[in-house]
C-alpha cells in the first residue's frame, strides 16, 4: 500500500465505515476478530442500507451478516479482483477522471484484467461467474465503497501483490479520499499501527526513515548522541544499511544453514541470544524449525506477563530466562488505533507481584551494557532537561523527530487531552465538538503540527490541509518512463494554493512551489527537506498554503521496483490445482532476502504437492483469543469458552477418513510435522479444505508439554500449535508467511 | 477450589496451615446457612449503592485489539476492583466483547508470571531481578566482544505503547543491530 500511495495504512476509520453503500471484505472476520468496531459494520447495513460483500475461503460469522458470500479458494484472490476490474472496464463503470488525474499505469492493469474473464476466475477461484458479475455490479454501482482486509490478504507469497491490488480495484472505482471509501486494512493487536509506526522493524528506523546513512545521522542527531560512537556498535558500518532477520524466519539465522537449512548472511556470525518482549512466537510459522531454532540459541531471554510458551516448546536445559513483565494497564502511555489515531492509556494499578514495565526491564539492561544515557539523552533534548518523565517525554521526543507519518502535533499533553474528552468526539466523523471543535479524535496522523486538526481520511482532496485534507504522495520521483507522476491539475487539496500536482516539499522548492519568501532567520533555520525539518517551519508555511509537506502526486498501480511490477497471479507453494501451478507458477528463488535464502519455485516444484497433501488448510481466529493465546488462556473464564484445540471439518470430508464429531484426528503437513486435535464437524468448511484456529500452544505433535510450565503458571488451556502445520512459503517482499494457503493430510486418531 | 489455586496457596502456606484455614473456612460455610449468626450480615443500602468507597475511576483502553474500545476501570487502595464499559466513547460507544470485558481478570489472573526465573541444567529456579538482568547483560556484552551485535535477535511487540515500541526500537540500534521485528510480520 505504501508503494502505491505513500503510506501503509488504514486510510479511514471504523466510524467512517457507516458512511459507506457498500462494503466487501476480502480475508478479514472483524464480527470475531473485531467484534465491537463491527458494530459500525452493522451501522452502515441498517441506516444506510449498505450492502455487506465477504470474499473468504471460509463462511466466517462475519459472511453470516452479509447480503453476498464468495467461497474463494485459498490463494485467488488477485484472479477474483481482476474479475472484478476486468468487468468494470468492460462495463465503464471506472471513474475516468481519478485515473487520468490521480493515478499512474492503470492502462496496464486494464490489460492484465482483460485476460481474467468471469469463467476463467470460475476455473481459478472456484466462485460461480454469475456471482462474480452479480456483485461486482453491485459493489460498483454502490458507491462509495469501502475494501476491508485483514491477515487473509497478507499472509502468501504473494502477499505483497494481493494488497496492492485491493487498492487498484478501489482506485479504479474512484473509492479513495472519500468519506465511506478507502482501503480499509484492519489491524490484530491494539498496537500494531503504533509499533509498526514506530519501526520494531528490520528493515527501517522508526517513522519508516529507512537504514540509509542519511537517515541514521538524523537519528543519531536526534537521539543526542554521536553518529560514529552509533556506528562503531554495530559490526561493520555497512551492517547498519542492511535490513535484519524477521520474526517469520530468525530461526534460520540460529540454525547457520547447517542440516539442509536455508543459507543466511548475517555480520559473519549465527543467532546466539534471541530476546523477547511481549510477542507469542508460539504463533509463528513452522514451529517445528522455531522450536529447533529455539533448542540451538545460546540464551533465551522471553519478558512477559504470562509464561511465554516458547519456554515450554524449547527442550533447551540452560539459561532460558523468564522475567515478569508488567501488562499495559500497569504503566502508561500511548497507543495507536487501526485508524492512526491515537489514545492515551492510563495505568490503572502498579506492577503486580514482581513485575517490571517494559521500558523500565530496557533501562536496567542498557545501564549494564552501557549505553544508558545515549539512551535516554534523547528524552531531555527538547527542554534541556536533567532528567526525563516517562512516558510523556518519550511521546514528546517522537513527536520532535518523526515528521514522515506527521506526528508533530502527537504531543503527550495534547493526546491526554483527547482521551480524557472522549465524550466530546462524534462517533462516523470523529470531530470534536465544544472545546474540542476543530480536532479529530485521537488526531490520526498525519497530524502536521501542534494546533493541527489530524487528517481521519487519507488522500481526500475535498478538506483543506488544514482540516486534515490531502492528495496522494510523492514519494517515487516526479516521472516514470517519461509520464508525469505529479497529480492532474485541480485535484489539489480544497483550498490549495497551489491548484497542480506539487513536488515533496524541501529547502530548496519551498519559496517556488509555495509561493512565498523566506526571512533570513527562517532560512537559517529550516531543516533539508520536510522529512527532517525539526524546525517545522516547512509543515507551518504548507498550511499556511493549504498544502500538504508531502506533495500532490499520483497513487501508482505499478510498481516498477517489485518483481511483479503489475500485480500478476502466482499460486501458493503448495497448491491443490498443479494444473494451474505450470499456469501460474511462483518466483524465482530469491537470495538473501531479510538475511536468508528464501525457496519459491524450487519448493513449489519439488514435488506435486496435492497428491500426497491434497486438502486446503486455513489458520484463523476465535473471538476469545487473540494472536497466541498467552493472555486469554491465562484467563478462566476466556479459556473455558473453548478449552481444547479442535479444528472445523465439513461432516463429508470427515465420514471418507472415518473421524466422527468429537473424535480426535491428526493433521499431517508437508514439512513432515503433524498436530492431534479434536475434530468439530462444521458446514463453515467444504469439503476440500479445513480450519483450525491459532491461538494454542503447549502441545507438540501429540504430546502434551504441560508438565514444563513453572509451578501456577499453566494457563487454563492448552493445545497443539496450528502452526506446528503451517506450510512453508514466505511473501517475495516482506517474509510473511504464507499460513492462508497451505496444504495438509488429515486422518483418523 | 480450582487446583492452581490450591497450589498457589500451597507455595506460599504450607500443607498444615493451609488445612486449618479450609477447616475454617467449612466452619464458616456451615455456620453461615443460619439467619444472624454474627459472622454474615445484609449489605446496608450504601454499601449496595457503594460497595468500594473511596475508589476512583480511571479511563483506559483495552490492550485486546486495535479497535481501541474504553474501559472504565475501578481502583480502590491500589487494586483493581471493578471495570465498566464506557458508554461515552466514541469507537466502542459502551461495547465490550469477551476479551474486553476480561481485562481485569487476565491482569489479575492467578497464573502470571510472578518472579524471574531461570532454567538451569532442565529445572526452573527462581533469582532476583538483579541476578537475572546481571546474568543476561554479561551474555549480550561479552556476545557483543566475541561474535558482534548481529548474534542477538529482538522480538518487540504490537502489545507495547508506542514509546515502548520507539524505545525497543533505539535500544537495538545502540546494541548494534538490525536483527529486530515484531507482530506485523505476521
Amino acid at each position: 500500500m505504501a508503494n502505491t500511495w505513500g503510506y501503509g495504512a488504514m486510510t479511514n476509520s471504523l466510524g467512517d465505515i457507516q458512511n459507506a453503500k457498500a462494503i466487501i471484505i476480502f480475508g478479514a472476520n472483524p464480527a470475531v476478530n473485531h467484534p465491537v468496531g463491527f458494530q459500525h459494520f452493522l451501522k452502515a447495513k441498517e441506516r444506510n442500507n449498505a450492502k455487506i460483500i465477504v470474499v473468504d475461503p471460509v463462511f466466517t460469522k462475519t459472511a453470516a451478516k452479509a447480503d453476498y458470500y464468495c467461497r474463494l479458494r485459498p490463494g485467488t484472490d488477485i484472479p477474483f479482483m481482476y474479475g472484478m476490474l476486468h468487468l468494470i472496464f468492460k462495463n465503464g463503470w471506472h471513474d475516468k477522471n481519478f485515473i487520468k488525474d490521480r493515478v499512474y499505469a492503470m492502462d496496464e492493469v486494464m490489460e492484465e484484467a482483460k485476460k481474467w474473464n468471469p469463467k476463467k476466475v470460475e476455473d481459478v477461484t472456484g466462485v460461480p461467474a454469475d456471482k462474480l458479475i452479480q456483485i461486482t455490479r453491485l459493489y460498483a454501482q454502490s458507491t462509495p465503497g469501502t475494501l476491508i482486509w485483514a491477515m487473509g490478504l497478507t499472509q502468501h507469497s504473494i502477499g505483497s501483490s494481493n494488497t496492492r491490488l485491493a487498492p487498484i480495484l478501489q482506485l479504479a472505482l474512484g473509492n479513495m479520499g472519500e468519506e465511506g471509501g478507502g482501503t480499509n486494512i484492519l489491524r490484530g493487536h491494539d498496537n500494531v499501527q503504533g509499533a509498526t509506526d514506530m519501526c520494531c522493524l528490520s528493515h527501517t528506523l522508526p517513522g519508516y526513515y529507512g537504514l540509509s546513512d542519511g537517515s541514521w545521522k538524523y537519528f543519531a542527531s536526534s537521539w543526542g548522541v554521536d553518529y560514529d560512537w552509533l556506528k562503531g556498535r554495530f559490526h561493520t558500518k555497512e551492517w547498519m544499511n542492511k535490513k535484519g532477520f524477521t520474526l517469520s524466519r530468525w530461526w534460520a539465522g540460529v540454525l547457520d544453514g547447517k542440516n539442509g537449512n536455508d543459507k543466511i548472511h548475517n555480520g559473519g556470525t549465527n543467532l546466539k541470544n534471541l530476546i523477547v518482549m511481549g510477542n507469542g512466537i508460539t504463533s509463528i510459522a513452522q514451529q517445528a524449525k522455531v522450536k529447533e531454532g529455539l533448542d540451538n540459541l545460546d540464551m533465551l531471554v522471553l519478558c512477559d506477563p504470562f509464561v511465554n510458551e516458547a519456554a515450554i516448546l524449547t527442550d533447551k536445559q540452560d539459561d532460558v530466562f523468564i522475567l515478569p513483565a508488567a501488562t499495559q494497564f500497569e504503566t502508561s502511555g500511548s497507543v495507536t488505533a487501526t485508524n492512526r489515531a491515537a489514545q492515551w492509556r492510563n495505568k490503572v494499578i502498579e506492577p503486580m507481584y514482581e513485575s517490571k514495565a517494559d521500558q523500565d526491564i530496557m533501562f536496567e539492561l542498557a545501564k549494564r551494557l552501557g549505553f544508558y544515557e545515549q539512551l535516554t539523552a534523547g528524552m531531555k533534548i527538547k527542554e534541556n532537561k536533567k532528567d526525563f518523565q516517562w512516558p510523556e517525554d518519550a511521546t514528546d521526543e517522537i513527536a520532535r523527530i518523526i515528521k514522515t507519518i506527521g506526528l508533530t502535533g502527537w504531543t503527550a499533553k495534547r493526546l491526554k487531552k483527547h482521551s480524557e474528552n472522549w465524550h466530546m468526539f462524534d462517533e462516523i466523523s470523529g470531530r470534536g465538538y465544544g472545546e474540542m471543535k476543530g480536532e479529530y479524535y485521537g488526531l490520526p496522523w498525519p497530524c502536521w503540527t501542534e494546533k493541527h486538526s489530524g487528517s481521519p481520511i487519507l488522500y481526500n482532496i475535498n478538506r483543506s490541509v488544514a482540516e486534515g485534507g490531502m492528495g496522494f504522495r510523492n514519494r517515487f520521483g516526479l516521472e516514470h518512463d517519461g509520464v508525469d507522476l505529479l497529480a492532474g491539475k485541480g485535484s489539489a487539496p480544497k483550498g490549495s494554493a497551489n491548484i497542480d500536482g506539487y513536488p515533496e516539499i524541501t529547502k530548496d522548492n519551498i519559496e517556488e512551489v509555495l509561493g512565498i519568501k523566506l526571512t533570513a532567520d527562517e532560512k537559517r533555520r529550516i531543516g533539508k527537506n520536510w522529512k527532517v525539518d525539526t524546525s517545522n517551519i516547512i509543515a507551518e508555511k504548507c498550511m499556511q498554503r493549504g498544502m500538504a509537506p508531502y506533495g500532490n502526486a499520483k497513487a501508482r498501480a505499478k510498481v516498477w521496483t517489485f518483481p511483479d511490477p503489475i500485480p500478476l497471479h502466482r499460486e501458493s507453494l503448495h497448491s491443490a490445482r498443479p494444473d494451474l501451478v505450470k499456469e501460474y507458477p511462483s518466483y524465482a528463488d530469491k537470495g538473501n532476502h531479510y538475511r536468508v535464502d528464501t525457496q519459491y519455485i524450487s519448493k513449489q516444484t519439488e514435488k506435486d504437492w496435492s497428491k500426497e497433501f491434497p486438502i486446503n488448510l486455513i489458520t484463523g481466529r476465535l473471538v476469545n483469543l487473540n494472536g497466541a493465546g498467552m493472555e486469554n488462556r491465562a484467563s478462566k473464564y476466556l479459556a473455558a469458552l473453548s478449552p481444547e484445540m479442535f479444528c472445523n471439518i465439513n461432516p463429508n470430508l470427515a465420514g471418507i477418513h472415518g473421524i466422527r464429531d468429537g473424535s480426535m484426528m491428526w493433521i499431517h503437513s508437508p514439512e513432515g510435522t503433524k498436530i492431534k486435535v479434536k475434530a468439530k464437524y462444521s458446514y463453515a468448511v467444504s469439503e476440500d479444505r479445513v480450519w483450525i484456529p491459532f491461538h494454542f500452544a503447549g502441545h507438540f505433535q501429540g504430546e502434551d508439554l504441560s508438565h514444563k510450565y513453572p509451578n501456577g503458571t499453566k494457563p487454563y488451556a492448552v493445545g497443539e500449535s496450528a502452526n506446528t502445520v503451517t506450510n512453508y512459503g514466505y511473501d517475495i517482499v516482506t517474509q510473511i508467511p504464507e499460513t492462508k494457503g497451505g496444504l495438509c493430510r488429515i486422518e483418523f486418531a | 477450589m480450582l487446583k492452581s489455586t490450591y497450589d498457589a496457596l500451597k507455595a506460599n502456606i504450607g500443607r498444615r496451615s493451609f488445612l486449618k484455614m479450609a477447616a475454617i473456612a467449612t466452619a464458616a460455610i456451615a455456620t453461615s446457612a443460619l439467619a444472624n449468626d454474627g459472622i454474615t450480615r445484609s449489605a446496608t443500602e450504601q454499601e449496595i449503592k457503594n460497595p468500594f468507597p473511596g475508589s476512583e475511576n480511571i479511563k483506559t483502553i483495552c490492550t485486546a485489539c486495535s479497535v481501541g474500545c474504553g474501559i472504565i476501570a475501578e481502583v480502590q487502595n491500589g487494586v483493581w476492583v471493578r471495570q465498566e464499559v464506557a458508554q461515552d466513547h466514541p469507537i466502542s460507544l459502551g461495547g465490550h466483547c469477551c476479551k474486553g470485558a476480561d481485562m481485569i481478570d487476565m491482569v489479575r489472573s492467578e497464573v502470571r508470571l510472578k518472579h524471574p526465573m531461570v532454567k538451569e541444567g532442565g529445572k526452573w529456579k527462581r533469582l532476583s531481578w538483579d541476578e537475572a538482568l546481571d546474568r543476561i547483560s554479561a551474555k549480550l556484552k561479552s556476545a557483543h566482544e566475541k561474535f558482534g551485535a548481529d548474534s542477538a535477535m529482538f522480538l518487540g511487540s504490537a502489545k507495547m505503547s508506542t514509546e515502548q515500541a520507539y524505545y525497543f526500537r533505539k535500544f537495538a540500534a545502540m546494541y548494534g543491530t538490525n536483527n529486530i521485528d515484531h507482530q506485523a510480520r505476521i
